[in-house]
Order: C-alpha cells, then sequence, then structure tokens
C-alpha cells in the first residue's frame, strides 16, 4: 500500500448490504465517506448525510435577478432611454415586458441549473476521477455496490479504513493510490481550452464572411432582400396604381398639426392662446421667428428686415396700431393661413411652435411700446 | 379545519345549523336583495361546486390515463371529492332559472344586439338549457364509469376495472374538455355575451384542477390527522404539491396571456370585460387574485422540501381553496355592476353552501374504504418512493 492514498474502497454484493454498512463506516469517522452504485439507491441520500445540494437556491436567486434584469432593460429602453409610443401605449408598459421577464427568467435559471450543476457542483473540468482507474469500476457499473472512504487529510489512515469497511462486510478492499497530478484545473488546460475557443471565433467569423461575401444569393442570406413589403419610390403590385408609396388617408393629421384656424381670419379671433407664458415658451417662439419671420418683418417686428430691400412686396409693420389690437387668433390665422404675399407656415411649424411665435410677437411689441410699469416688473 | 386536531372536526350538528341559517339567508335574500343578486350567488356557488367536482374527476382519469401507480393509495380521495358533481346536478337544474335573469344573451332583446344577434340560437334559453343538462349527464357518466367502478372493485377485487378505465381515461379527457369549455363559455362569459375569449375554457380548467387538487391535499392531511390512510407519505404529498406548484404556475399563464393579448389588441369588445375589473375596487381584487392565486402559493412552494412538509401543504392548500373561491367571484360578481357585493346575502349563501358541501365531503369519506383496497397496484402505490 502506498503511503498517500486518496481513497479506500470497501465492495457489497447487494444494496442492503451496502445500505446497512453506511451508519457503521461513517461512525468511524476515519474519512469522507461515498457511495458508488450503478443505479441510483432510494434513502442513500439520508443514509450519506448529504446536505441539500445549493443549486435550488442559486437558480431561484439567478431567476429572480433575470426578472428584474429583463424588467430594468426593458424599462430603461422604452420609457427612460428612448421612449417610444407604439401601439397607443404608455412608454413603460409593464404588460409588455412579462414575455421578455419570463424568456430571461428560464434563461437566466437553466444557465445557472446547467452550468452551476458542471462547473461549480460537479468541479468541472475534471480529468479523470480517481475511482475510475479502480479494479473495482467494472463492478460498479454492473452489479458491485461500492462505498469509499476518502482521504480528509494527510493523517488518512488506510489499513484502519480497510479495517472498518471489512468489519462493515465488505467482500473486497482496494486502496486507491493519489493520483500523480491534480485531476482539476491546470494553467495548461485553461490555456488550451481559451485558445480553442479563440480559434473556433475566429475559423467561424471567417466562414460567416467568405459565405456571405461568396454566396449572398443563397438562402438564407438572400432573405433580407426578400421581404413582403412596400418601398418608399419603388414600384410595388400591391396597389392599384403599382406605387409602393401611397397618399394618406383623406383627413389624416400628423401628431400635434391639428388643423385648427381653417375659417377666416375674422372666425380666428376668438382662439385662445392654449401655452403658458414661460421663459421655454418664449425661448421656443424666438428660435421660430428668428428662423422664419425675422428676414421679412425685421428683428424688432417693425416691418425692416433684411430681406424687405430685395423682396417686391412690403411686409406688415406688426408694431402698427392695427396688429398692436389684433386679439392672438388672428396673427395665429396669418401664420397657418399667410396672408397677402406671405405664405402659409403651417406645414412646418407645429401647433406649439406657431402658439409660440404669437407669444414671441407679443413681447416683441410689447418691449417696443414700453410703459414705466414694466420696468418694475423686469425688476 | 386547521392543523390542530382537536378544532378540525366540526360537530355535525354545527354543520346542519349553518345549513339551516343559509338557508334562511337565502330565502330572505331572494325576497330583500332581489331576483339578480340571488341568482349570481346561486350561480358562483354552482360553478365553484362543478368545478370542484370536475377538478377531482380529472384528476381520478388523469392518474388513470397514465396508469400511475404513486396515486393509487390516494386516489379514492378524488373519487370521493368527485361525488361533488352529485349535488351539483339539482343546483345546476335550479340554476337554470337564473338564465333569463342574468344572461343578456337569452333575452327578447338579444335578437335586436347587433352582436347578439347572430348568437341569437346559441344563447337562448331552451339550447343553454339542453348544454347545460348534456354537460352535467356527461359528469355523471365519468362518475359512474370511473368511480363507481373503483367502489365496486372493492367488492369484487377484479383487475378488468383498470383496464376498462384506462381505455375510458382518454375518452373522458374529450368529454371533460367539452364540458368545461361549456359550462365556461355557458356559465361565465354568457355573463358578458359581447366578450369571448377562446383560452377562456383552460383558464376555468386550471381553476378546477387546482381546487380538485387542493381539496384532495386537505382531505389526505386531515384523514391523515385521524390516524387513517397508513402508508402514505411524504413522497405521495410531494407529487400532490409538485401538482399544485405547477399548475398555479399554469394557471398564471393562461390568465396572463389572456390578458395580455386583450390589453395588447386593445379592441372595444374585447378589454371592457378587462375595464370592468381594473378600475376602483375590482381592481385591488384583480390584483389581491394575482397575489393569492399565483405570488404567494409560487413562493412557498418553490423549494423541494416544501412540497412534502404536511403543515406548508395543508397551508397552501387553503390558500388555494380560497383563492379559487376569490377567482370565480371575480369571474362572476362584476355582472352585478362596478363596485363588488360582499354582505350578509353572500355570507347565507357561503353558510348554506360550505356547511352542505363539508357534509356531503364528510359522509363520503365516512363511506366504505379509504384506499382502493381492490386495485392491483395499491401494494406498489404504497412502495412509491421518489
Amino acid at each position: 500500500m502506498p503511503e498517500t492514498s486518496y481513497a479506500v474502497l470497501g465492495v457489497f454484493e447487494t444494496p442492503d448490504a451496502l445500505m446497512k454498512a453506511i451508519p457503521q463506516v461513517r461512525a468511524s469517522k476515519l474519512g469522507t465517506v461515498e457511495a458508488y452504485t450503478p443505479y441510483a439507491l432510494h434513502g442513500i441520500e439520508e443514509a450519506l448525510g448529504l446536505r441539500r445540494s445549493p443549486l435550488g437556491g442559486m437558480v431561484l436567486v439567478m431567476g429572480i435577478l433575470g426578472a428584474i434584469t429583463a424588467f430594468g432593460f426593458q424599462y430603461w429602453i422604452s420609457a427612460i432611454d428612448y421612449p417610444i409610443i407604439t401601439g397607443g401605449k404608455s412608454a413603460g408598459s409593464w404588460e409588455a415586458f412579462i414575455p421578455i421577464m419570463f424568456e430571461v427568467t428560464v434563461l437566466f435559471a437553466t444557465f445557472t441549473a446547467g452550468l452551476g450543476m458542471l462547473f461549480l457542483l460537479n468541479k468541472l473540468p475534471f480529468f479523470g476521477h480517481p475511482v475510475l482507474s479502480s479494479k473495482a469500476i467494472k463492478g460498479i457499473t454492473r452489479d458491485r455496490y461500492v462505498l469509499a472512504l476518502e482521504a480528509e487529510s494527510e493523517a488518512f489512515d488506510s489499513a484502519a479504513a480497510a479495517r472498518a469497511l471489512q468489519a462493515a462486510g465488505a467482500i473486497e478492499v482496494e486502496a486507491l493510490p493519489a493520483p500523480d497530478r491534480s485531476p482539476f484545473l491546470t494553467s495548461d488546460w485553461v490555456l488550451r481550452t481559451l485558445g480553442g475557443i479563440f480559434t473556433a471565433c475566429v475559423v467561424a467569423g471567417l466562414a460567416m464572411y467568405f459565405a456571405t461575401k461568396w454566396f449572398p444569393v443563397l438562402a438564407p442570406m438572400k432573405y433580407i432582400q426578400e421581404q413582403p413589403r412596400l418601398n418608399a419610390q419603388k414600384a410595388s403590385s400591391f396597389f392599384k396604381d403599382g406605387h409602393g408609396m401611397q397618399q394618406p388617408v383623406p383627413g389624416t393629421v400628423a401628431r400635434g398639426y391639428l388643423p385648427t384656424a381653417t375659417g377666416t381670419q375674422e372666425e380666428a379671433a376668438s382662439l385662445v392662446n392654449p401655452l403658458p407664458r414661460t421663459p421655454e415658451v418664449f425661448a421656443l417662439g424666438k428660435k421660430v421667428y428668428k428662423n422664419r419671420c425675422e428676414v421679412c418683418h425685421g428683428a424688432v417686428a417693425n416691418g425692416v428686415g433684411s430681406l424687405t430691400a430685395a423682396y417686391g412686396a412690403k411686409p406688415a409693420n406688426l408694431q402698427a396700431q392695427q396688429f398692436l389690437d389684433y386679439p392672438d387668433g388672428k396673427i395665429y390665422w396669418a401664420i397657418v393661413n399667410g396672408k397677402n404675399a406671405m405664405p402659409s407656415h403651417a406645414p412646418y411649424l407645429s401647433e406649439r411652435e406657431r402658439w409660440a411665435v404669437v407669444d414671441y410677437v407679443r413681447a416683441l411689441q410689447r418691449a417696443q411700446n414700453a410703459k414705466d410699469e414694466d420696468l418694475k416688473v423686469a425688476r | 379545519m386547521s392543523p390542530n386536531k382537536n378544532t378540525s372536526n366540526l360537530p355535525v350538528s354545527w354543520l346542519w345549523g349553518a345549513v339551516a341559517v343559509g338557508a334562511l339567508g337565502v330565502l330572505g335574500s331572494y325576497l330583500a336583495a332581489g331576483p339578480e343578486r340571488f341568482w349570481a350567488n346561486w350561480v358562483f356557488w354552482f360553478v365553484l361546486l362543478f368545478t370542484l367536482g370536475l377538478g377531482s374527476l380529472f384528476i381520478v382519469a388523469l392518474e388513470h390515463l397514465v396508469n400511475a401507480k404513486w396515486s393509487v393509495p390516494i386516489r379514492r380521495i378524488p373519487e370521493r371529492l368527485a361525488t361533488l358533481l352529485i349535488p351539483a346536478v339539482p343546483v345546476g337544474l335550479i340554476a337554470l332559472a337564473a338564465i333569463p335573469v342574468l344572461y343578456p344573451g337569452a333575452r327578447p332583446e338579444a335578437a335586436h344586439h347587433p352582436l347578439l344577434a347572430g348568437k341569437a340560437f346559441w344563447l337562448s334559453l331552451p339550447f343553454f338549457s339542453v348544454r347545460t343538462v348534456v354537460a352535467l349527464a356527461l359528469c355523471l357518466l365519468g362518475l359512474w364509469v370511473l368511480v363507481g367502478g373503483s367502489l365496486k372493485q372493492d367488492a369484487t377485487r377484479d383487475p378488468a376495472f383498470n383496464f376498462k378505465a384506462r381505455k375510458f381515461a382518454p375518452a373522458f379527457m374529450a368529454i371533460f374538455a367539452l364540458v368545461v369549455t361549456l359550462v365556461a363559455f355557458d356559465w361565465i362569459s354568457g355573463l358578458t355575451p359581447e366578450w369571448y375569449s377562446d383560452i377562456f375554457g383552460v383558464y376555468v380548467f386550471a381553476g378546477a384542477f387546482l381546487s380538485g387538487l387542493a381539496a384532495t391535499a386537505l382531505a389526505v392531511l386531515h384523514l391523515q390527522d385521524q390516524g387513517r390512510l397508513e402508508g402514505v407519505r411524504g413522497d405521495h404529498l410531494y407529487n400532490l404539491g409538485g401538482f399544485l406548484f405547477a399548475f398555479t404556475v399554469f394557471w398564471s399563464y393562461i390568465g396572463f396571456a389572456q390578458y395580455m393579448l386583450m390589453w395588447y389588441a386593445n379592441l372595444p369588445d374585447e378589454v371592457i370585460w378587462y375595464k370592468v375589473r381594473l378600475q376602483g375596487s375590482w381592481h385591488l381584487i384583480t390584483l389581491v387574485l394575482a397575489g393569492l392565486h399565483f405570488v404567494l402559493p409560487f413562493f412557498a412552494l418553490v423549494t423541494r422540501d416544501s412540497k412534502k412538509d404536511p403543515r406548508r401543504l395543508r397551508r397552501v392548500a387553503y390558500l388555494m381553496l380560497g383563492a379559487h373561491v376569490l377567482d370565480i367571484y371575480w369571474l362572476i360578481f362584476p355582472v352585478l355592476g362596478a363596485s363588488p357585493r360582499f354582505s350578509w346575502p353572500e355570507l347565507s349563501f357561503a353558510l348554506f353552501f360550505l356547511g352542505g358541501i363539508l357534509l356531503w365531503v364528510r359522509g363520503a369519506m365516512q363511506k366504505g374504504e379509504d384506499m382502493p383496497v381492490g386495485d392491483p397496484f395499491l401494494r406498489e402505490g404504497l412502495e412509491f418512493r421518489l
């Protein structure tokens, strides 16, 4: 018998003999007791005193983590980072997240179960368990039931272990020498595994690159060109007129472009500016005014802009008494419908932008006709 | 009725007293609270009784179908619970009188309703009644073959019954699917005939199976307290607990899938059903239902040990029965209006029907053998290990 042993194996002929021997051998307290049998035996877990596997707890924690991850990620995408309304649902509707949360929960849980069992609990990679090189292994896979007393330290007394097993009824006893090298993870193995993964990635990447480059017309590469969809500015047999692009349905209104002020300017006089007079609204009005109005109406709305000299028509002087007396609605009407030589600005100004310009024009008018009280307000 | 052995046997006189007091309240509720409320309560208890009995019969048929051995020692319990289908027959026949009161599809105005006119024949009182009678008759047929045959086997010890039941079980599965769908569509979703959901029958099936499992688990634990069902161990309880666990998830899956599709599509005739249940007090009840029917039992049964722990299993079984009652309440009572009704008429009905159900089950549990002693697989079932 060699100086250091990995374990001493005791061979039993029947499962009952094995089960009977387990408490005796455990009572000897010589080392860790482990059983090797051709098939699962009822009650052996309790007899060996095996602790409940921590895998279930790990799976539960990772499953919950998966659910939280999926919820957080979707919520962040659809409500915080890029809020977008789809299907008329408010951004961050939890109902839509549930299927993905379910999938990710299952994904995290199954990966934890599979990988946790293989690598954490069964300690893969594991090169050949010492018991596999024992003489008893043939019996273990056939009709013998083996109890192993595994060494816990250098002080393991294999002779005493053999006696304990024989006393418990083992018909044969075998001492297993400690393996030459560690059966567990080695740096050599890690290098080779990582190298293998790297090589596989490179090969797969190159294969994919050349496959798509040389055979782009083969399925599945051409699926992306064969989508059953309508393309803008392309022919399509779907519609009668043969165009892929169609006019909007009559009466279609883009969001924020409500067709208000469709009547006469007098009728529009009763419209009320819906915007609050806040610094944001004035800033928006100023920006739009400078982009769209200033070239003709001038920086202070007096009808003298940089284009006035070159342009045939004379833009309105918005500081004139006539316009000072205008209600908001009539200015708004002019922006939407245009007046005299002025074209309609409705196509590219949203509802909010038009009203903001009205507010800004009001501000310009008041600035040019400032009274003493206004100074006090400014202070 | 609790883990404590001493209080677990309510005296029979109490139960009869509850039935008597409940009966007075039931009659009074018809006069004082009006026929609508009376019939809503009646239909509620009919559906509960029916799902409990049919869910139990489903367990019996399932065990025969897959030729299960582990369940043989406890099979007599769902067999006894399935006899609740016998009192369900008169209750169901009386419930037919609720049709003209509660079900808009069976009223004469339905012929002029644009959505109901096309379904008028299906929803009409005569065809509705015929379907219900057929459904109840099919249930009795299943009961007679599966439970009656099993009881007879106690005396004859004839293994031929096992083969007969195994052949009949697949046919019964088809009958079961038909019956549970008919009753779910007619008696529950028929209350709002504009609304329809293909999956609704499966939803009611999940609840029915769960209620049958929970009642079976409770009865098994209760009989064990009395020292009966010797040989039934944690391994058998584990399977019952596993079934309960799996089907709480199944119920939630079906319930949520139905809700999510309707929520997404947002079609007026579909969302109206949920709109009622997601406003005011019903919203709170919906959330409580999700908590009691899914979240709580899920985490209570998720570990391996909890499924065979009798104390834990008993609590979860009570919880599941309560959640099933709440589920049916949630399905039926919105027909009475936007605010949930619960006061003396509901309590009277609960006293009357709960007392009656307990008396019936108690009687059934005392008749004959506790295990199917004539089943040749009984021994194998008793030796079952996980």
